[in-house]
């Protein structure tokens, strides 16, 4: 790959899906389009990336994107967040909500993991939900949707009377059951994407997301997420993460890593 | 402080070098068993806070060990995980309904090991 090559991934990168390629990861990006460049028919990664910029193929180009996004992910990854939202907020939410399911969304869930793990914090704690799960990966979706997970990803971060309570055994593979399946629904959706329907969510989980995201994009998505979240809304980011300047939309909750409420400045622009 | 403490029993010893290199990174100190009734004998002089058990092992196996442990004066107090290249479902609720706080199935990494003491409050 040449450093033209990975300029224009760059580029990409950042305007198709507001991610930002960072130059460390120039090796580990040739690593992960030889597969893509196999399965989609081309002798070596640079062939196809000279296709690409030759004569740009959406589906081609977004298989390209779909490799290089970080698919990193684990069940109940950063404990507190599930607790919080488990123990504190569903109980509150699904009382003020009085019966109507508590609307949660998993935005970029990759392989589904937090998705599943809402639903089961939601099972648990006995307060009717609907989670949606979205990414923009399909390929990420598919195992989503399929719920199936091998050992190795299943104990990852669930405890073993979690999982047999909530996954069946077939074969090789640890599946979501029914009842967590009738909770969630996963679909595709870019999240530089400026909403075009009312749909608002009760509770948004965004979680090592836009700590990968290009700084000149960041606050176009927190402004998207602000617009999907209903006004006594919350916002999960990653313990570590922040708006900082990207957004004014958010402000911190004092003593809960993570944990955002929207700010007055946001409410004042709805209003 | 005093380090917090684990015992790992296995028959393998290079499964023990291995387990016993994540745990010590976890900040525990380590002792080793390679099978249950060593670990029984060890236990019945001090008990360690976390327990990594094997299934199939030689002269006791960690089922067996598991139960007599728990029977044991002050037998309930460690955390106790197996970890086994066992995986069917009713062979990991059977180790649950004898007493293991969680499961661990081979193979497995330093990141499961980690979450799987974050689970069960051991670190």
């Amino acid at each position: 790959m040449s450093p033209d090559d990975f300029d224009r991934l760059q580029s990409l990168m950042s305007s198709r899906a507001g991610f930002r390629l960072t130059r460390d990861r120039m090796k580990l990006a040739e690593h992960r389009l030889g597969p893509v460049a196999r399965r989609e028919g081309f002798e070596t990664v640079d062939a196809m990336l000279a296709s690409l910029w030759a004569r740009p193929v959406a589906s081609l180009g977004w298989s390209v994107i779909e490799a290089l996004l970080n698919p990193e992910t684990w069940f109940r990854r950063d404990r507190s967040s599930f607790d919080t939202f488990g123990k504190e907020l569903l109980p509150a939410l699904g009382k003020a909500r009085g019966g109507h399911p508590v609307r949660v969304w998993s935005a970029g869930c990759s392989t589904g993991q937090e998705a599943w793990s809402l639903a089961i914090a939601a099972l648990e704690a006995g307060v009717a939900v609907e989670i949606v799960g979205t990414d923009l990966s399909q390929r990420a979706l598919e195992k989503a949707r399929s719920g199936a997970y091998t050992g190795f990803e299943i104990q990852r971060g669930l405890k073993a009377e979690t999982m047999l309570r909530h996954f069946d055994q077939a074969e090789d593979a640890w599946i979501a059951r029914a009842e967590l399946r009738a909770m969630v629904h996963f679909a595709r959706a870019n999240l530089l994407d400026v909403p075009t329907d009312t749909h608002r969510f009760d509770i948004i989980f965004c979680r090592h997301v836009l700590g990968d995201a290009d700084p000149a994009r960041r606050g176009g998505m927190f402004d998207n997420l602000e617009r999907r979240l209903v006004d006594d809304g919350c916002l999960f980011l990653g313990p570590d993460e922040q708006p900082d300047g990207d957004s004014i939309a958010f402000r911190p909750v004092a003593g809960r890593k993570g944990l955002f409420v929207k700010s007055p400045a946001a409410l004042k622009r709805v209003a | 402080m005093t380090p917090r403490t684990c015992l790992i029993v296995d028959d393998s010893r290079i499964i023990r070098k291995v387990a016993r290199r994540l745990v010590e990174g976890l900040g525990f100190e380590v002792d080793e068993a390679a099978d249950g009734s060593e670990a029984l004998a060890f236990c019945g002089g001090v008990m360690p806070e976390v327990i990594l058990l094997d299934w199939s092992m030689p002269v006791m196996d960690g089922i067996t060990f598991l139960r007599r442990l728990r029977a044991l004066p002050g037998g309930l107090a460690p955390k106790v995980l197996f970890c086994t290249i066992e995986t069917r479902a009713e062979r990991i609720a059977e180790a649950l309904s004898a007493g293991a706080d969680d499961y661990v199935m081979k193979p497995f990494d330093g990141e499961i090991l980690t979450s799987k003491f974050a689970e069960v409050g051991a670190v």
